[in-house]
């Protein structure tokens, strides 16, 4: 990965988007638009239960983007995303446990609750950097799993919370239908999609690719690499927190397993999988939902080891892809 | 009252020692291969099934247990660590991500193997009786395994601080590059903290499974618990994860008898003004 120009550059000279910012091509942008289409169309083309896959992994995709925030632009490697998903996810059903069934009033709320959760946690993480990120992300992920696990007189313990089908608009009818609340969840997520789009195309989001690529240049070039990595840090806590109640609007339920290191380690891979690319987390996050639920359901009952297999299949791409080049050289000097 | 928070504390003594036993591979690991293992729990775990398939009531089904596990441990560090070296140019992160795969397929092995149901192992028979102490009836196991872990703790002190190998260890936990340059082959060093780590892994598993026996989710328990003391203890400090694995045991056992529903939060708190008050955690090293 190359440093922006920019930011080589005094502050002003702010012309070249960042990596993976470009305007898209014609043809991507069809292609784009495709894809938004089939998934609209999915309530129409498939079965219920895949309809309900499809809800789990926009979910999932939201948190994989939250991941990517963090650990694709900013460079610091997350294993404790879903802590804030938790968070967002339990704001969400206290709310509606005390009778606000509004999921937009449930998204924007558990966003707050996921930025303020994140901004609170920041001081402790981004102190640290590379592995040791990951060890602090992780041992604070756990810890919050077992409060939540504990602390049952809010969050209902290891039973958890269950809540009332959300309503899009006061009075209206709330969504029970299977299909109406995968394309709530859909159109939550394109806007989430959108607002993270447009979060790329800021000065923030250069100050934290500049950051991952070499933190001192950036600091030497009079950038506040701090504030940004907090900023950046909150915007990907409110992004979880918003996922938290895309959960609670496709599965009307929330348990301490929702904040287990398997989902935050989910959303760290389907990162991996998109190397640096927002678009390509999202479809990490598709593929690994349809790997787990759909592939997972004909192996048996080894659906973990399936997954396990794309950690180390996507762990080892770098070395195997540079092996093969180096084979390749070898045959056609 | 008091003989009974005493009772609770040697319990708590217990699990602390049980921890650090599996944390200081851990962390050993980490300094020496600036990894995070997310594999070790695993090993732990293997370690408590292991001690299932040999342990046999006697003390030498026990020892039969601790050889096989030990050399399966080294085995299985050594083989973990060959098979991450290619990743070792590409990042901390593919590392993380290998790692985690290989727990996967672990715990997805586990129970193909040995079912979903926990498996409870008594102590050997010379062991399972108890010691009475103040008036209290103390389980003995618990006791000898306080002692043979506080000797294993007292050997790896003595290792690191007093051998020529503990010398070319904290150099090449303190700056690898420049123990390279002094001519320590540090590959060597690699593989042989890879090796002990997963033996004390193991070894952990086939002596703690009396006191944590295996059942699914264990691994990521003994993760989870190791590696809140390698954050608070300092990553790649073994005198560090030693203080600390005590900490969490007796904040685990006393603190959930003394006040069960803060005692979750004592462990958050305790991780959180230990990360408040240390500066920068990236390369806080003392072995």
């Amino acid at each position: 990965m190359t440093t922006p120009t920019t930011l080589t550059g005094p502050p002003t000279a702010d012309t070249t988007p960042a990596p993976g910012t470009r305007r898209p091509s014609p043809r991507a942008a069809a292609l784009l638009a495709g894809v938004v289409l089939a998934a609209a169309a999915l309530p129409w083309t498939v079965d219920a239960y895949t309809v309900s896959i499809a809800s789990t992994a926009l979910v999932l995709a939201t948190l994989a983007m939250s991941a990517q925030l963090v650990t694709g632009i900013a460079g610091l490697p997350t294993l404790g995303q879903a802590t804030y998903l938790g968070v967002g996810a339990y704001t969400a059903a206290l709310l509606a446990s005390t009778g606000l069934s509004n999921g937009p009033l449930q998204l924007l709320a558990a966003a707050g609750a996921g930025a303020v959760a994140a901004v609170l946690t920041a001081p402790l993480v981004l102190r640290a950097r590379g592995t040791t990120v990951l060890m602090v992300t992780f041992a604070l992920g756990e810890l919050a799993r077992t409060v939540a696990s504990q602390w049952a007189t809010v969050t209902g313990g290891d039973d958890g919370l269950h809540t009332p089908p959300v309503t899009v608009w006061p009075g209206t009818a709330p969504l029970r239908a299977e299909g109406y609340i995968y394309l709530y969840v859909l159109a939550c997520f394109l806007c989430l999609a959108a607002a993270v789009a447009v979060l790329l195309r800021t000065r923030l989001a250069l100050v934290l690719h500049g950051a991952a690529d070499h933190e001192a240049r950036v600091r030497a070039l009079g950038h506040h690499v701090t504030r940004s990595l907090l900023a950046g840090w909150a915007a990907a806590g409110a992004l979880a927190g918003a996922g938290g109640a895309l959960l609670i609007a496709a599965n009307h339920y929330v348990s301490p397993a929702d904040m287990h290191l398997d989902v935050s380690a989910l959303a760290l891979l389907a990162a991996a999988i998109g190397v640096g690319s927002m678009r390509g987390a999202v479809a990490g996050a598709v593929a690994i939902v349809a790997i787990r639920d759909l592939l997972g359901a004909e192996t048996g009952g080894h659906a973990h080891a399936l997954v396990g297999a794309a950690f180390v299949v996507i762990a080892y791409r770098r070395p195997v892809t540079a092996w093969l080049h180096a084979r390749t050289a070898r045959r056609h000097p | 009252m008091g003989v009974t928070a005493a009772v609770t504390a040697l319990d708590g003594l217990a699990f602390g020692l049980l921890l650090f036993v599996v944390a200081t591979g851990l962390t050993l690991i980490f300094g020496v291969m600036n990894l995070l293992n997310l594999a070790h729990g695993s090993l732990y775990l293997g370690g408590a099934y292991v001690a299932y398939l040999f342990s046999d009531g006697g003390l030498p089904g026990l020892a039969v247990a601790l050889g096989v596990g030990v050399v399966l441990g080294t085995a299985a560090g050594t083989t973990l660590g060959a098979a991450l070296r290619p990743l070792a140019g590409h990042g901390h992160l593919d590392q993380a991500l290998a790692t985690l795969g290989i727990a996967f397929l672990a715990a997805d092995a586990y129970t193909t193997g040995f079912g979903g149901a926990p498996l409870p192992i008594e102590p050997p028979d010379l062991l399972d009786g108890s010691i009475t102490l103040a008036d209290h009836a103390y389980p003995t196991y618990r006791l000898v395994f306080i002692a043979v872990a506080a000797l294993l703790a007292l050997a790896l002190h003595l290792s690191v601080t007093r051998s020529r190998y503990g010398v070319i260890l904290r150099a090449t936990v303190a700056d690898r590059a420049m123990a390279a340059a002094t001519g320590v082959n540090t590959r060597r060093v690699q593989a042989l903290a890879m090796g002990a780590g997963g033996a004390l892994a193991v070894t952990g598993g086939v002596l703690g499974a009396p006191l944590l026996g295996p059942a699914p989710g264990v691994d990521s328990t003994v993760l989870v618990l190791s590696l809140i003391v390698v954050v608070i203890g300092g990553p790649g400090s073994i005198g560090g994860a030693f203080v600390a694995a005590v900490l969490v045991g007796q904040v685990q056992t006393v603190g959930v008898i003394l006040a069960p529903t803060t005692a979750p939060f004592a462990l958050l708190a305790v991780l959180l003004a230990v990360l408040t008050l240390r500066s920068r955690t990236q390369t806080v090293v003392h072995a």
